[in-house]
């Protein structure tokens, strides 16, 4: 088996619900969001691009792209990167040093570091005494590493796993469930009757950056309207 | 593989079965693999799934899950059970984020009583006891002193949250106090609506849009402010249904389009008329329907621009039985005939176009032509050529696009609150509706005029809770408390003006057009008392007097059902209520009791707050009439039901009774009564020509194209012209729902914390501002502060703000102290709360920008 997912940005209509689904339900903390939305040629999210009319808006939701090839897991010299069996890519955050050669080594700039105590950070917010948001239990795979946990420690990277609390149990990741527009797709990349295989092989799926031979296993169908 | 050891709830049980695949469809959860691998699961949490429904004011009621552990929300996720899968998953980033707000730092944590001076937000923490006493008894003195009317209620939009919103209807109800409907408050209420086709508002529910063939968006960003409806949009022009947008700014909903139409701000009047002009002169328009269901076969007389009525025709007659609410006009088929205005069946060899002469029972003769006729005659003037000077839209497309409209069926117009939230926003939908109406695109599944902001149509009757006994309502359009009264108002002023303010759910202290104004009236004492219920410290608490704190609505039980969606559903408790805050009701009873004890009677005195909400919804499902016939409590509690209607499978297709039933016009919109909106459209017909003396006076008896601000602004103050040349347009952001998620920490993230202003860069760079300066927007009103972005797509000469921002975070300032509160004389011809009443016009705003230096 291996895991992927399908983005249509076509029907993605830029909404961000996806990010702050990902943030709420993986514990992450303020400053922190494994997944963006950004609006390609624009700084700011939802300006136009283009000049004298011709103008045009599309948005581009980005996480890990779950490399097969994957430079950050290459440099990592914890062994703390890993894929597992199903082709997730994770962190385990128990062996994590906090070296950051692997946000270095990220051609997506989607991995975040804990540089402050999470729960400093969420302190500071102002949250009801004893507040937590997130997943309220620790994940560890077959081989008892910790990939999820909702007490994130001091100085370890985090990422996008998939929703691997909920994938493992054959649950969507949050961030599928949550779109509105129902423009994110995920299952087994293997399995040649999927939905995102099907997807795949018939839209024009491309990946990002696909010349670095990273090999994602993230697939985005272009942003294209019916021509008439 | 090890079994996990987890007892399972029965909603957990369904989960699980539906990630299984074993009820694929039910869980929204559907099995990405067939076999999931297990694992080892030590000390796995026991989560609670509640199922609930988001109610801010956006009205998109979407249905959510709570997942709680241990009393706690952690995360929230989208119910995504409703029957028609197209409607699942409904909700958006900030229903997913609402658990910032609910245990955020801004949380009221008990009653507060104003300690300091007025508006300075200096508070005592109290008990209930001390606050509601204290309340009560200010209430009471200020009524004895002033008369009840004296006291002012804001409950915002009734339809996201019936019981509790209605509690405090209630308790205003039976204590006198006035009562300011959202809807024209909030400059939502789309005035051609009840000028047009005689009723508050209406819409497609968005399921039909993907059955339509032509989308045309004329000033609504659906991207932004329907984010659970917009893939709708997106789906329709996959399916092969054109999606044009005419927007003077390139919106994330242009961005979708197969075609943005840019063209000036407040000129869709104009554009609307060229394409009628268009679809006349081409006789593409639909003459049967025009004479069954509409005004256009009606004689009206050209000696004083009246309606010729039956009664007035020699050897013509009123026929019997004709409600007095009605009149009964004449139409031509080589004979006159009385037309009835409660059966939509004319002949349809009546004439359309054509000067006849008549006599009248005192044997004067007039002359007379079909509504048709003068509506031909005054649109000669909206050419292609005069068109594209007005709106600067180019000749042949507009003659293209008007060919397009008239050849698809069905035809979907949307008309949004960017064009209607101006000074002559009546005159754009009257307009733009002649476009579905011409082409017969109206009742008709995919077809018709949608307007899809405000909400607040209610969907069922709701007299039993709301209105004790009976009694009658005293209603106050906000526009007087800014404006003052005028001589034509017909809503009752009341003697001493506003003297005290009850508000929930909303934050009119920022949110409302001249919020600054509203704070001068507390700081020089013209507010004698402010009482406020919210589960948060807004910026209208701490213009308050008494702090009253609520809960969000994951902590209490209440009823909701939206106009946008057609579902009724439940909110309920997915926890406590966090530190002392008490449901809405139980405050309103608690008021209710120390004011009068027979008031208390109403709210179930008996019942804890919880079970009292139950048996209000059980009241309105009982008396709630035929859109809740048959739904029970029972019901709603396994989730969300369909609103009945008229259409087969229940959808909401606006006048499909009309069309496919011969209706007369309006149906109800609840909770007036048929006389009471009938009135607007006595002809019993969609009404283009309007002869009451005003709309003669004005020139608005067909529709026409006004130019923005020569009888507003410029009227108010003629040096402003050559003074303020941008236009100030507050937009709604994905961020916020108006001022609620406001301080949302996660969507301040995802905003750098910056309040924006857009700007085109031409525009930008004649002012000398560049990305991201600091840049002030002004006028001689007020002032605002924000960050430039420099959008390309945003038309020449208008400030864009995306509205909502507290206070707070703009240095103090209240985007909503340039606007004014202009009356339109129009507005006032008849008074129907929040149907037709004189409006806030956000958008008729002028301004300048200009560089403020450095970043704050």
């Amino acid at each position: 088996m291996r895991l992927g997912m399908v983005i249509d940005l076509d029907r993605c209509i830029g909404c961000r619900s996806c990010a702050v689904a990902c943030k709420a339900h993986n514990a992450q903390p303020p400053g922190t969001w494994w997944n963006r939305v950004f609006t390609p040629g624009s700084e700011e999210h939802q300006v136009a691009v283009g000049t004298n009319g011709h103008l045009q808006m599309n948005f581009l939701p980005v996480s890990c792209q779950m490399c097969d090839n994957a430079p950050c897991e290459k440099v990592c010299p914890a062994g703390a990167t890993y894929t597992d069996e199903r082709g997730v890519v994770l962190v385990d955050y128990e062996r994590c040093i906090g070296c950051r050669y692997c946000i270095a080594a990220c051609p997506y700039g989607v991995r975040q570091f804990n540089w402050e105590d999470p729960h400093q950070a969420k302190e500071r917010v102002g949250y009801q005494e004893g507040y937590e948001y997130g997943y309220p239990g620790d994940y560890r795979d077959q081989d008892g590493r910790l990939v999820y946990t909702p007490n994130r420690p001091l100085g370890v990277v985090e990422k996008c796993t998939f929703c691997v609390q909920y994938t493992s149990k054959g649950e969507q990741p949050a961030c599928v469930r949550a779109c509105p527009s129902k423009a994110r797709i995920f299952g087994d990349l293997d399995d040649p009757d999927s939905e995102v295989s099907r997807l795949i092989q018939e839209r024009q799926a491309f990946r990002l950056k696909e010349e670095l031979g990273t090999s994602p296993k993230v697939f985005y169908l272009p942003p294209t309207k019916p021509s008439r | 593989m090890e079994k996990r050891k987890i007892k399972l709830s029965r909603r957990q049980f369904l989960q699980a079965a539906a990630a299984a695949g074993v009820l694929a469809g039910t869980g929204g959860a559907m099995a990405f693999v067939r076999q999931t691998p297990a694992r080892a699961a030590a000390g796995e949490p026991e989560l609670k799934y509640v199922r609930t429904t988001c109610s801010p004011n956006c009205t998109g009621a979407c249905g959510m899950k709570a997942i709680v552990e241990n009393g706690q929300i952690k995360a929230i996720v989208q119910a995504a059970d409703y029957p028609e899968p197209e409607y699942n998953p409904r909700g958006c980033l900030k229903g997913l984020s609402m658990l910032n707000l609910i245990y955020g730092p801004d949380r009221l944590k008990k009653p507060l009583v104003r300690s300091g001076q007025p508006g300075k937000g200096e508070f005592k923490e109290a008990s209930w006891q001390e606050a509601l006493d204290y309340s009560a008894g200010r209430l009471k003195e200020i009524a004895d002193k002033y008369g009840p009317e004296s006291i002012g209620v804001i409950f915002q939009v009734g339809g996201t949250g019936y019981v509790h919103k209605g509690a405090v209807i209630a308790l205003a109800t039976l204590a006198g106090w006035s009562l300011h409907h959202p809807y024209d408050q909030n400059g939502d209420l789309p005035m051609f609506w009840p000028m047009t086709f005689g009723v508050q508002t209406e819409e497609l529910e968005p399921l039909e849009w993907l059955n339509s063939r032509y989308v045309a968006v004329f000033g609504s960003n659906i991207l932004a402010t329907r984010l659970p409806d917009a893939h709708f949009l997106v789906e329709a022009r996959n399916r092969g249904a054109k999606l044009v947008v005419f927007d003077p700014n390139y919106s994330p909903t242009a961005g979708k389009a197969d075609e943005w139409v840019q063209i000036n701000p407040s000129s869709d009047a104009a554009v609307g008329l060229g394409l009628a002009r268009v679809i006349i002169e081409e006789k593409l328009y639909d003459e049967d329907f025009l004479k069954t269901y509409t005004d256009f076969p009606l004689l009206v007389r050209l000696d004083n621009g009246k309606r010729l009525k039956a009664e007035e025709v020699k050897g013509l007659s009123k026929p019997d039985g004709v409600p007095s609410y009605r009149e009964v006009y004449v139409a031509y088929n080589r004979q006159f005939l009385s037309v009835h205005p409660e059966k939509l069946e004319l002949p349809l060899d009546v004439v359309l176009e054509g000067e006849l002469e008549v006599e009248l029972k005192d044997g004067q003769k007039v002359s007379v032509k079909p509504g048709f006729q003068l509506l031909r005659e005054s649109l000669k003037e909206y050419t292609p050529d005069k068109v594209e000077k007005l709106a600067g839209i180019p000749q042949d497309k507009l003659v293209r696009l008007a060919r397009e409209m008239a050849a698809a069926k069905p035809l979907h117009l949307v008309y949004g609150a960017s064009n209607y939230q101006w000074y002559h926003g009546d005159l754009k939908g009257r307009a733009l509706a002649l476009i579905p109406v011409l082409t017969g695109n109206i009742g008709k599944s995919g077809a018709g005029i949608s307007t899809y902001a405000g909400q607040y149509r209610v969907r069922l009757k709701v007299a039993q809770w709301w209105v004790p006994q009976g009694k009658k309502q005293n209603w106050l359009p906000w526009l007087y408390v800014l404006h003052g009264p005028t001589k034509n108002m017909k809503a009752n002023w009341p003697k001493h003006g506003l003297k005290a303010l009850i508000t929930g759910w909303g934050n009119p202290f920022d949110q409302h057009n001249m919020a600054n104004k509203l704070r001068q009236m507390v700081e020089k004492g013209e507010l004698e008392f402010v009482a406020t219920m919210d589960f948060q410290m807004t910026t209208s608490c701490q213009y308050s007097d008494v702090v009253l704190p609520a809960v969000s609505w994951y902590e209490k039980t209440e009823l909701v059902g939206s106009p946008v969606h057609p579902y009724l559903q439940l909110q309920q408790q997915a926890i406590k209520p966090l530190y002392e805050g008490k449901p809405e009701l139980w405050i309103a009873r608690e008021l209710a009791r120390r004011l009068n004890p027979e008031f208390e009677k109403h709210f179930f005195p008996d019942l804890d707050a919880e079970a009292a909400a139950e048996k209000a919804i059980e009241l309105m499902l009982r008396t709630g009439g035929p859109s809740v016939e048959g739904i029970t409590l029972e019901q709603l509690k396994k989730g969300p039901v369909r609103v009945k209607s008229e259409v087969p499978g229940n959808r909401q297709i606006p006048f499909y009774e009309q069309i496919a039933h011969k209706k007369p016009f309006p149906p109800v919109s609840i909770p007036a009564k048929i006389e009471q909106t009938a009135q607007f459209v006595k002809s019993g017909r969609i009404e283009f020509y309007k002869d009451e003396d005003l709309m003669l006076q004005l020139g608005e008896a067909l529709p026409v194209h006004k130019p923005p601000f020569e009888e507003s602004e410029y009227a108010l103050d003629p040096t402003v012209r050559d003074k303020y040349k941008f236009s100030y347009i507050t937009r709604n952001a994905i961020y916020r729902v108006h001022s609620t998620h406001s301080n949302n920490v996660w969507m301040n993230e995802l905003q750098d914390g910056k309040p924006r202003v857009w700007l085109n860069p031409q525009d930008a760079e004649e002012k000398g501002i560049k990305e991201g300066d600091w840049v002030e927007v002004y006028n001689n009103r007020g002032s605002l502060h924000a960050f430039a972005v420099l959008d390309p797509g945003a038309g020449r000469n208008v400030a864009v703000f995306e509205q909502g921002w507290w206070s707070r975070y703009l240095n103090g300032e209240s985007f909503n102290s340039l606007t004014y509160p202009f009356i339109k004389p129009t507005h006032e011809i008849y008074f129907v709360p929040g149907m037709w009443a004189p409006n806030t016009a956000w958008n008729e705003c002028l301004c300048d920008v200009r560089k403020a230096g450095d970043t704050k």
